[in-house]
């Protein structure tokens, strides 16, 4: 249902269509284990994207001939429910989900300490189940959080967020329809406490000073984003605590 | 109050204290796990959740898997296989021959057996305890490995505290499999206690809870007229 | 010698459990784990719901195309059932090509749609011999706990029912609902130590040795059956589950799809 970059207003008196600033997120919302099966998961909605990650490992790695006998393998797969976007999308693999699937990976991959599980592999699985754009950088924030809770030793955690340009203006957190109409997008991820970024790409069209301008402000943004995901992993452990105290009362 | 961390996290600048669980970089230490801070002569983060890797000197419970000569293949409730050589098969009396190595230990039988070596590949060698097989029946459970000190507690309060009130024979293995023996109704009860030590692990005033709920059941039994 | 153990441990507890009457979580035999349906959860799809039985937990998102009829029947739509055990909801699944158990499952659900008519295929033909609606039934698994037959089938007649057919997207006019018929419901028990169990879990489900899925109409006539597993069934205990699947299905229809 693309309709082309044709004439189309997304910035009305300042505001973009869903109301928000320049230089606001959308509503993020965060719940940490909440697959039974798996060794750590991850529910997230960054408005109207909504991605599971979940994290298996570490587990013998197949096939054996791929194993490292000095570190731990992290595998990655970014998958579409096919009902996720407007037309239906065929399931299974396909390029643009390979692309992403690696762009995660490489995205989560330098604050795995690796040397602790040599020969293992650490799988991550990201479902996207309902997209509006952003659904890698959504599922990168997912997954980081379920490697958290798999209790992978890790350095830090990772968080992403796209950055783009619509009607001349750079703006934080592209929605599909701004993405579709907008002039470019640019998702990145980044590890907040040492300002390093893990992840980056760029389509469309940004003149260096604005590239500049949006990767401060998707840095910025970044910090804001791991704040919510430590948030929920420290919450999920002093929320039951406050069950039990209540239930002991 | 327990202090929960996330991987990166900053805990202390006392460098000679860094213990399991925490990383160092310029002169400061940071969590590695997501987990709980326990600081006593070493600041360590104990992992919520972690898969089980041996270390030297474990005490583990294996099941056989895989017989292949001259080694039994052992899962020890790890991501990594360790393995058992019938040099270190501990019957003495006679030699363990190829083809025969079922007589002694079957697929899916359950060990006793120390660590005795891990080396840089991960090839993990068992050696067998000098009570290795479990006969008189029980029940064994799996718990995650990382919540094994609480079951223990400190210097062992709680597993004594559970022998006696639930009258069993408790095994507790660094694997996280723990073997339970004594009437079904006894090892029903001492498993039931140890999954609410699992579940309540990261929660204070763990052991008063305890104590408290192996009383009321037990008056609750004595209420219902016991034999 | 020495304590064997069956399969695993979880099994022998399980069928240890079962022969003293009892069950996880002190469920009864016949006791459904607690049942949540969210209709319309997915934006993009034009009918979902969200199905939750215990820990087991399925999205199903149904989206609408236009097609070609089968030659053979011209003026009939087309429902085409898929699913997908995604490796995040189980370390059993594998990503890669449907294997045998999300084929069955896919068609088992199909099969109930099918077998009771719930869907009027001849309101989805737009110009007979020529241009349908194909209906795409995705079944997603998230968490498998055991019973993912019943909550894909749930879940299917759930996101049906708010199913919105997107006539403006393809320059057409005509009902945007889809009236449904009937509402099939799938109940699945199994065979363990001589007990039926209704909605066994995971551990319930490898413990037993035989499976059925009873799929019924709310007039109490069947739709679909499914027996799987290596183990037999005995006529009685056949009759039994018929009895108490299209008993369980009532409770279920009346709960939670009537509100739908």
């Amino acid at each position: 249902m693309k309709e082309g970059k044709t004439e189309r207003k997304l910035i009305i008196d300042g505001k973009r269509m869903d109301g928000r600033g320049f230089e606001e997120l959308r509503p993020l919302k965060i719940e940490v284990g909440v697959l039974k099966r798996a060794d750590g998961s991850c529910y997230l909605e960054l408005g109207d994207n909504k991605v599971i990650a979940a994290v298996y490992g570490p587990r013998e790695m197949h096939p054996r001939h791929a194993q490292d006998a000095k570190m731990v393998v992290i595998k990655c797969r970014y998958n579409m429910a096919p009902f996720s976007v407007d037309d239906r999308k065929r399931p299974g693999p396909d390029r643009r989900s390979v692309e992403i699937s690696k762009v995660s990976r490489e995205a989560l991959d330098p604050v795995i300490m690796k040397e602790y599980y040599p020969k293992m592999a650490i799988e991550v699985y990201v479902e996207v189940l309902q997209s509006d754009a952003g659904t890698r950088t959504a599922g990168i924030n997912a997954a980081s959080v379920a490697l958290a809770d798999a209790g992978i030793p890790m350095t830090d955690l990772v968080s992403s967020i796209a950055v783009g340009k619509i009607d001349g203006e750079v703006v934080l957190d592209l929605t599909g329809v701004e993405d579709n109409h907008g002039e470019a997008d640019m998702p990145m991820a980044m590890i907040a406490r040492t300002n390093t970024i893990t992840a980056l790409q760029m389509d469309g069209h940004l003149t260096k000073e604005e590239f500049k301008r949006g990767l401060k402000l998707a840095m910025g943004a970044c910090h804001q984003i791991y704040e919510l995901q430590r948030a929920a992993l420290i919450g999920r452990y002093s929320k039951s605590e406050e069950r039990e105290e209540r239930k002991r009362e | 109050m327990y202090k929960v961390v996330v991987p990166g996290d900053f805990i202390s600048e006392e460098v000679n204290r860094a213990g399991e669980g925490t990383y160092v970089e310029d002169g400061k230490v940071y969590a590695m796990s997501y987990g709980i801070v326990e600081e006593r002569e070493e600041i360590k983060v104990v992992a919520f959740s972690r898969k089980y890797v041996p270390t030297n000197g474990d005490v583990v419970i294996g099941r056989i898997i895989e017989i292949s000569f001259p080694y039994w293949i052992v899962d020890i409730a790890s991501p990594y296989e360790a393995r058992l050589h019938i040099s270190n098969f501990a019957a003495g009396v006679e030699k363990v021959e190829f083809g025969s190595m079922s007589r002694y230990l079957d697929l899916d039988d359950f060990i006793v057996a120390k660590v005795m070596t891990v080396d840089v590949m991960m090839r993990i060698e068992l050696t067998l305890m000098e009570e290795f097989k479990m006969r008189g029946g029980g029940k064994l459970v799996e718990i995650p490995h990382t919540k094994v000190p609480r079951v223990i507690g400190r210097s062992g309060s709680m597993i004594k505290m559970l022998k006696e009130k639930c009258n069993c024979f408790i095994f507790i293995a660094k694997n996280g499999r723990i073997w339970i023996k004594g009437s079904e109704a006894d090892v029903n009860l001492a498993s039931e206690v140890i999954l609410k030590i699992v579940n309540e692990a990261h929660t204070s005033g763990l052991t008063d809870r305890v104590v408290n709920f192996l009383d009321s059941f037990r008056r609750d039994k004595g209420k219902g007229g016991e034999k | 010698m020495g304590l064997k153990i069956i399969d695993d441990i979880r099994k022998d507890y399980v069928c240890n459990l079962i022969r003293g009457g009892q069950r996880a979580e002190g469920r009864g035999f016949r006791e459904y784990r607690e049942i949540s349906v969210d209709g319309d959860t997915i934006k993009r799809a034009e009918g979902s719901a969200r199905v939750k039985i215990g820990d087991t937990e399925v999205l199903v998102g149904v989206k609408l195309d236009v097609g070609e009829p089968f030659s053979d029947t011209p003026d009939k739509g087309v429902i085409i059932t898929n699913a997908e055990l995604v490796p995040l909801a189980s370390p059993e699944f594998e990503s890669g090509p449907p294997n045998e158990n999300s084929v069955q499952l896919a068609r088992v659900v199909d099969r109930g749609i099918r077998g009771s008519e719930a869907i009027d295929l001849e309101k989805l033909c737009i110009e007979e011999g020529a241009k349908v609606w194909i209906v795409f039934l995705d079944i997603h698994i998230l968490d498998d706990d055991g019973n993912l037959v019943d909550a894909a089938a749930l879940g299917a007649i759930a996101s049906l029912l708010n199913i919105r057919i997107p006539n403006e997207r393809y320059g057409l006019t005509g009902e945007n609902t889809l009236p449904m018929r009937e509402t099939p419901v799938a109940v699945t028990m199994v065979e363990v130590e001589g007990n039926i169990l209704v909605d066994p879990n995971f551990n319930e489900e490898n413990a037993a040795t035989s499976r059925l899925t009873v799929i019924s109409n709310a007039d109490g006539s069947l739709s679909g059956m499914q027996k799987s597993g290596s183990g037999g069934l005995k006529e009685e205990e056949i009759v039994e589950m018929v009895e108490t699947g299209i008993e369980k299905a009532g409770e279920i229809r009346e709960k939670y799809l009537s509100p739908l």
